[in-house]
């Protein structure tokens, strides 16, 4: 089936469930896809091709038994390589944990191995999730698949879940966000990636950045497949003391394609007015096309969104140099220079700024809940630009120059620090071919709603459809 | 609010020791610009009325 590797999660788990196609077939599409494209793409850093096939035979026997299977039964998917994968190293995209292997799965792969889908691999990423670009100096650097001569980036730090999904070596795959790690690459890449309410998700076996700002989340081409794979990731765990006890809804049945009377509110100063000119009108036609298929969308600021870089930079470096503390007495020349020189900064954070940054946080979060007490969905570009050019240092957005670290998490990390759910989706195109993402914020915990708008874009739109043309 | 201070090199030195860490000084002189920067940046939140918001951390209990 010459197409297969392009089904969306969606159809493979109805395929797969009806007997129209083998899980074996499956997963070997996929693998022969990786072994074709992935030495230039450098997507994967693990590869579980036997571990992937057997896993996928005995699906196939279960299917063959009558036995009850799962909503995700033998579609594989990759796991960003900081998801703890029982039996199969997880480096963090390091040198520093290049042979760690977990005795133990993730909270989340194990769920997922229990709905029945197959970890294919594990993902390139920025080194220890810290940077937006997705550089690895250890692994090479995932590769955007949208530009034909491999110069730009993919966006982190989830770059390999962002590279793998857009090039259909994976249909879906697991990333993690903590200034906008699944929407930068899920934006730079063309696909929908959603970062869950902090606590929606858990973080148990996925090795922390910061820990208040991580969330856990997926990635895949179509929103629908998002809120499937949510579907069977969330929920309470008695690993991760930050998980809700609310009970998970369908998601998937949340997905009406119905926006009358959604309640919009477009961000415009700090988000889509300072967003380089094709980013904001991809953004502006967005609305309208929202507002066509009959939502209410109003202008809204956030003015508070002015001190998100202080309080990030207040709280981050501080968390993550915890967590990083005995490496960096011992073991500083292996990691990468932009890593190593982010977590030093940790040690020059004091405790009252941290508190400062974390009062400020406060702030931010009553805003953006005051901004949706009236509104279903906040709408803002996911990046103020669309994939950099390797090497690219400076950006310009509408306010003047910025480092393109500085520009790709700018609209995104407002939400790590408020903690509310936000789903990246494809927009548009530049006139150069590169992809426009915008995202959806929502209520804490209205995953649902966010999917549904998500969805109901995608359903009137076909960006998603759109293929990166790789030789 | 004091003004700025200069980010000398032994200022890093003694910041760093208190933290814990034995950087050396090509270490420190690398990072002191970014330091620098960041220091600038947090000085902000000081400016910002905070004394009475009650910190957040990430955890809503629901």
């Amino acid at each position: 089936m010459p197409d297969l590797v392009w089904r969306s999660v969606t159809e493979l788990a109805r395929m797969i469930a009806t007997k129209e196609v083998s899980p074996v077939e499956v997963v070997r599409a996929f693998l022969e896809r990786v072994t074709a494209l992935d030495g230039k793409l450098r997507a994967f850093i693990t590869v579980c091709g036997d571990a992937a096939l057997d896993a996928a035979r005995a699906a196939e026997a279960d299917l063959a038994a009558g036995r009850a299977v799962g909503p995700l039964h033998g579609v594989p998917y990759g796991a960003k390589d900081l998801y703890n994968t029982r039996g199969v190293r997880t480096t963090g995209g390091s040198k520093i944990l290049a042979d760690f292997v977990p005795a133990d799965d993730a909270t989340v792969v194990s769920r997922l191995r229990a709905a029945g889908a197959i970890v294919l691999g594990k993902l390139n990423m920025h080194e220890f999730a810290y940077g937006p670009e997705g550089l690895n100096a250890h692994y090479g650097d995932a590769m955007n698949p949208w530009d034909g001569g491999a110069h730009r980036v993919a966006g982190g730090s989830s770059s390999g879940s962002g590279v793998a999904v857009a090039a259909a070596l994976a249909p879906a795959a697991l990333g993690s966000d903590t200034g906008g790690s699944i929407r930068i690459p899920a934006s730079l890449c063309g696909i929908s990636g959603l970062k869950p309410t902090y606590g929606r998700v858990s973080r148990a076996g996925v090795l922390p950045l910061a820990w208040s700002m991580d969330h856990a989340g997926p990635m895949a081409r179509m929103v629908a497949d998002c809120a499937l794979m949510l579907g069977a990731m969330a929920g309470y765990d008695p690993a991760d003391p930050t998980t809700s006890v609310l009970p998970v809804p369908d998601y998937t049945a949340a997905l009406t394609g119905e926006v009358k009377g959604l309640r919009v509110g477009l961000l415009r100063a700090h988000f889509t007015d300072v967003a380089a000119p094709e980013v904001r009108d991809a953004v502006l036609a967005a609305a309208k096309a929202l507002e066509r298929a009959g939502a209410v969308v109003d202008e809204v600021n956030l003015a508070e969104v002015a001190r998100v870089a202080a309080a990030s930079f207040a709280i981050v470096p501080a968390e993550a140099l915890a967590y990083h503390a005995e490496w960096l007495r011992t073991r500083r020349a292996d990691y990468q220079p932009d890593v190593r020189e982010r977590l030093m900064l940790g040690a020059f954070v004091t405790g009252l700024q941290y508190v400062r940054g974390q009062q400020a946080r406060q702030l931010l979060r009553q805003e953006v809940d005051g901004a949706l007490e009236r509104r279903d969905v906040l709408l803002a570009p996911a990046t103020p630009i669309p994939a950099p050019r390797l090497g690219e240092k400076e950006a310009t957005l509408g306010d003047g120059p910025s480092d393109v670290r500085s520009a790709l998490l700018r609209f995104t990390r407002p939400f790590n620090l408020s903690g509310h759910p936000a789903c990246s989706v494809a927009c548009g195109f530049t006139t150069g071919g590169l992809p426009i993402g915008m995202q959806l914020v929502g209520r804490p915990f209205d995953e649902a709603t966010v999917l549904r708008a998500a969805d109901a874009y995608q359903r009137a739109t076909d960006w998603h459809t759109r293929h990166p043309v790789l030789a | 609010m004091l003004p700025p201070m200069e980010i000398s090199l032994d200022t890093l030195k003694r910041m760093s020791r208190l933290a814990g860490f034995d950087w050396s000084d090509a270490e420190l002189e690398a990072i002191r610009p970014a330091v620098a920067r960041t220091l600038d940046l947090l000085a902000r939140l000081e400016q910002v009325p905070l004394a009475n918001v009650e910190p957040t951390t990430q955890y809503r209990v629901l």
